[in-house]
């Protein structure tokens, strides 16, 4: 239990680090994917869903004190994402979650309401509005997201049904 | 409460979310930026169409006691802008006399207390005026007391101001008996401070603690509190002065908005000239 703890803040960090420093590299038209969302919901079709929530909101307040931008709004955003993808938790399908096309649905469902509420809150006070927010940054990120999301789908596919 | 417990532990997933949801409020309500300054002024028009709805259930005995106390007023005023009146004549005749410019004079939009926060460092206040009214940001906002606060937030029919006892208040204020200039702010306490004042200068306990002449923000001579405690503190060149406000904020209900907007051709020369990094 500890050790997977550990497991996990190491992969957090590791993961925050490239959502900051690389991720920014591999942007189309300013459109970045989020592979912490990816891991958020691995950690929810593993854990839980309270688990995920718990992680969802470290997760995501490690990355907005690392960025420094906006304290709050990757935790709150990062909360919902790991609820949100608590309930697609099964206890006894959790390899055949994790490696079918039933991982990128997740992702993809999941993505869409983190990416709303987060561009939704981020894009206030600008010129952009809400629709413009959701379409065109919103579901932009999802699906690039989501693309992202087959890398660690095939990965665990090798892993589980080899 | 073991029953309690055991609804909590069934619901323990939405509780958790719960917690995490308001802490991560929290945080971003900390925030200073364009983001949450446009989410405030959409919760400020929301709360106040919601505290609007609510304040048409009238209070009969509230409603006497405010009119008994209306009337002392009224009769009170009447007296004292009769010598204000008075006093008036004489400045304006003593000010021809000595060739001075007559200060400038603003109207007042009256306002309702809708709403309040006195809880936080930054407590702030919801009027039932707006940008309809011609309220804008940065006016001052005074009761017949003295100075209450300022703007920071508009919607069409609401606005919040920033009371005095909030931590990014501040003001030019002098001393009216000695003219010895400070800066009012609050740091959390009980009062208000003001602040670089030497330790030479002359500053006694029960003055009254008025807005300068040098704000750009607040017109001149409101009356902002009494100086309440004098401390020396070793070490330091100035005194730390305790001003107790005119104004008792936790029983406003009715202010005045002043319409003195910023002077923006000082301000410009003023930002021309300081220093900067």
């Amino acid at each position: 239990m500890i050790s997977r703890a550990i497991k996990y803040v190491i992969f957090t960090v590791i993961l925050v680090i490239l959502q900051t420093k690389l991720m920014r590299l591999l942007s189309l038209e300013g459109i970045t994917p989020d592979i912490l969302t990816i891991w958020i919901v691995y950690i929810a079709l593993k854990e839980g869903q309270l688990p995920a929530t718990i992680w969802g909101f470290c997760v995501g307040l490690f990355f907005d004190f690392v960025t420094g931008n906006f304290i709050g709004l990757a935790a709150l955003t990062k909360t919902v994402c790991g609820f949100t993808a608590g309930y697609f938790y099964n206890e006894n399908k959790t390899t055949s979650m994790l490696s079918s096309y039933r991982f990128l649905i997740v992702v993809l469902v999941v993505s869409f309401i983190h990416n709303t509420a987060y561009f939704i809150i981020y894009t206030r006070g600008t010129d952009i509005g809400i629709l413009q927010a959701v379409l065109q940054f919103g579901l932009a990120t999802t699906f690039y997201t989501t693309t992202w999301s087959l890398l660690p789908m095939f990965a665990f596919a090798r892993k589980y049904l080899s | 409460m073991q029953r309690l417990i055991n609804i909590l532990l069934i619901f323990k997933e939405y509780v958790v979310l719960a917690l995490l949801l308001i802490v991560s409020l929290i945080l971003l309500s900390l925030n200073d930026n364009n983001q949450i300054r446009a989410i405030r002024s959409y919760t400020v028009g929301f709360i106040g169409v919601m505290q609007d709805a609510l304040s048409i259930i009238p209070n009969v005995f509230e409603l006497k006691r405010e009119n008994e106390v209306l009337r002392q007023l009224n009769v009170n005023l009447s007296n004292e802008a009769n010598l204000l009146r008075e006093a008036r004549l004489e400045n304006i005749k003593l000010r021809a006399m000595l060739g001075l410019k007559e200060h400038s004079t603003h109207s007042f939009i009256a306002g309702d207390v809708v709403g309040k926060s006195l809880l936080l460092l930054r407590n702030t206040i919801t009027l039932n005026i707006g940008e309809q009214d011609s309220v804008r940001i940065d006016m001052p906002i005074i009761s017949e007391a003295g100075l209450v606060g300022k703007v920071i937030a508009t919607s069409v029919h609401y606005c919040t101001g920033q009371l005095m006892f909030n931590k990014d208040f501040r003001a030019s204020a002098k001393i009216q008996r000695s003219r010895v200039d400070g800066i009012i702010s609050w740091d959390g306490g009980e009062f208000l401070k003001l602040k670089s004042v030497a330790k030479t200068q002359d500053v006694r306990e029960g003055d009254v603690v008025i807005t300068s002449e040098y704000s750009n923000v607040f017109p001149r001579d409101i009356r902002i509190g009494i100086v309440a405690k004098i401390s020396e503190k070793t070490g330091s060149l100035f005194r730390d002065i305790d001003v107790k406000p005119s104004v008792d904020l936790s029983s406003l209900e009715q202010v005045f908005v002043v319409t003195m907007m910023r002077d923006t051709e000082r301000t410009l020369l003023e930002k021309k000239i300081t220093p900067t990094k």
